[in-house]
């Protein structure tokens, strides 16, 4: 993968020259917080890309909470065609893409009906990415095998250093951007590389410690398996107030409802984000509810990231971002369900790092 | 742009009422439209939302399709209220159908309850199309009274003379009234003696839709008289609410049932917790 450098000066420059050209989206720092917002002159100063991940998921700017998919009989419809940039993403929020994009564009699910809205999103995004420097207490990317660097689908990849930023090259819509301001960017030398590996393992490291506790013997994927009766569903889930916050932060978490409505002579179809925690998601018309119980619920979404993707598409559906334990107004923590799910099988948990 | 989730404009050339509870509308799409029996389609009501169901007509017929719906929430209620030339919007088909190639030379038990017998009859109208690629076909069905038995005249009449030897009608009702002459009991009560009908159980084939508890107790049933899961197809209902495997709603198990289902054998499903509720 090529790889570029890019001084602090020439940063802002990159940003102004993405800014004169695209719709620019970034985590600007508010309070204790990262909030992704459209960059403008005005606030340019406070994107922040170089510590952890932002409040908000990806997902909204590529499935958003509402979005009009048809006006019935009527094919006018058109799709947003204008180029934008989002800035700042880390590996957790490229690996989540990995999901939606196997749902929305794949052919595990239904290749016959890819979902133009979403493709066009996709296809119109230039992603522009940096190494997560400062995970917090809820991140636990590395206890699914992920790092916090990303390693594939971004255009290019920002790793900060003291002096400037390490880039990587990551497709050729990130080489068509290099290439409109080429001036910007210099060759990186191997004292570079070596800052920024020494700064990736230290993030690694942070998480490695922070996570100690929860680190169990097996994967998750093989402690969801025939846990459906495990006591450990309802413990959990005593806390849970059915508000469906972890799905709507989820990064993977995509399912949505088709609703109908007229409006004036027209009538016009919307999809709408839904949440598998809530009571209604799988009622059927005349009242049958295969999940009626809270316990079903919570369990069920976890089943869906560890047993249902990885049947699927062999890859778990969840990328240890943590912000569904961030959000959360019980307190409950996956990581701690997932240790309990372990002890109740005797499985050893809260291993060093071998 | 192809767009998945726009409806094809369809018109009602008429509705007929079975029962209290349920009438089937004929339909006719502005656009060519083929499904395959087994497989669904997303009924839109104008500005008040689609639901899924599988059609009732033979997948043979070209020029219509028949959709068969009880009055149970706000579509069906909405859908109810519809009269001839209303415009209605379709979407589909989807999913898979009931893989009738197999069944070649085989005897076929078809087990209905209630509504459920409405993908059953375009099922049974598939493969009474080619009646003589089948040995036998025995059709059981249930419905709560007599008054709630659907496709009356065919099932209880013009079926039973059309077909003549190759098939066999078992009906049931739960509770009969002064005008039944016929059994009263639940379905799985036409599943006794079987063997008087069907030779070979272990080599036959069965097909099953009706209510979850009724598919539940039909399938222990069928199990005890020996039939295969792997030879018992069940129809599946969840609320799919896209259709094309994006949604989300109608997972179960490691499926989805608009892109798995909605025909499942049993053997697919027996490990799944929970698939009857």
């Amino acid at each position: 993968m090529k790889e570029l450098f890019l001084s602090k000066d020439n940063y802002q420059r990159f940003l102004e020259k993405i800014l004169s050209k695209f719709s620019l989206y970034a985590p600007l720092q508010k309070g204790d917080f990262l909030f992704y917002q459209k960059v403008s002159k005005e606030n340019i100063s406070d994107i922040v890309i170089d510590t952890k991940r932002a409040i908000h998921p990806l997902k909204s700017f590529f499935i958003p909470a509402r979005r009009k998919v048809s006006e019935y009989f009527n094919s006018s419809l058109t799709l947003d065609q204008k180029e934008r940039v989002i800035l700042g993403a880390k590996a957790c929020d490229l690996n989540a893409l990995r999901i939606s994009d196997s749902v929305y564009t794949g052919e595990k699910f239904g290749a016959e009906y890819k979902d133009p809205f979403y493709i066009s999103a996709r296809e119109r995004t230039i992603l522009i990415s940096s190494d997560c420097m400062a995970p917090d207490e809820n991140c636990f990317c590395n206890l699914l095998g992920s790092k916090p660097f990303p390693e594939e689908g971004f255009d290019l990849n920002l790793s900060s250093l003291e002096e400037g930023f390490v880039v990587q090259v990551g497709s050729e819509k990130g080489e068509r951007l290099i290439k409109e301001c080429e001036s910007l960017f210099s060759s990186v030398d191997q004292d570079m590389i070596k800052k920024r590996e020494k700064r990736r393992e230290k993030a690694f490291k942070l998480l490695e410690k922070t996570n100690r506790e929860f680190k169990t013997a097996v994967s998750y994927r093989e402690l969801v398996k025939n846990s459906y009766d495990s006591p450990v569903w309802k413990e959990h889930s005593e806390s849970c107030v059915d508000c469906g916050g972890c799905n709507q932060i989820c990064p993977t978490c995509r399912c949505f409802l088709l609703s109908d409505k007229k409006v004036g002579e027209k009538y016009e179809r919307y999809y709408l984000w839904d949440a598998c925690l809530l009571t209604g998601f799988s009622r059927v018309a005349g009242g049958a509810n295969p999940r009626k119980m809270l316990s079903q619920r919570f369990a069920n979404r976890l089943f869906c990231k560890f047993y249902f993707f990885p049947e699927n598409i062999s890859i778990d559906a969840c990328t240890g971002c943590g912000r569904c334990i961030a959000v959360c107004i019980g307190k409950i923590d996956m990581r701690k369900v997932f240790r309990d799910l372990a002890v109740e099988r005797k499985i050893p948990v809260g291993l060093e790092n071998e | 742009m192809n767009n998945p989730y726009q409806p094809i404009k369809t018109k009602i050339l008429k509705v007929i009422t079975e029962t209290p509870q349920i009438k089937t509308f004929v339909l006719k799409p502005e656009n060519y439209f083929k499904f395959e029996a087994g497989q669904f389609i997303q009924l839109t009501v104008p500005g008040v939302g689609e639901g899924p169901f599988t059609p009732s007509s033979s997948p043979y017929d070209l020029e219509k399709i028949e959709v068969t719906i009880m009055r149970v929430g706000k579509v069906t209620s909405a859908l109810h209220k519809m009269k001839e030339d209303d415009v209605v919007g379709i979407r589909g088909p989807y999913g898979n159908r009931y893989p009738v190639e197999k069944w070649k030379n085989k005897e076929i038990l078809i087990v209905g309850g209630g509504v459920g017998f409405a993908p059953l009859r375009s099922l049974f109208l598939s493969l009474t199309h080619n009646i003589k690629d089948y040995i036998k076909i025995v059709f059981c069905y249930g419905a709560k009274t007599p008054q709630d038995i659907v496709y009356k005249e065919a099932v209880l009449d013009r079926w039973q003379r059309e077909f003549g030897e190759n098939v066999s009608f078992r009906i049931t009702v739960d509770r009969g009234d002064e005008t039944w002459k016929g059994k009263v009991g639940l379905v799985t009560t036409t599943l006794d003696n079987l063997d008087e009908e069907i030779s070979s159980i272990p080599e036959s084939v069965s097909v099953v839709c009706g209510p979850p508890v009724m598919m539940k107790f039909t399938t222990l049933k069928l199990l005890d008289v020996g039939y295969k899961p792997e030879n018992i197809y069940l129809s599946m209902e969840k609320n799919m609410s896209c259709g094309i495997g994006k949604c989300g709603h109608c997972q179960l198990g490691k499926f989805l049932v608009c892109r798995d289902g909605p025909v499942f054998t049993y053997d697919q499903l027996k490990d799944i917790p929970a698939i009857w509720d």
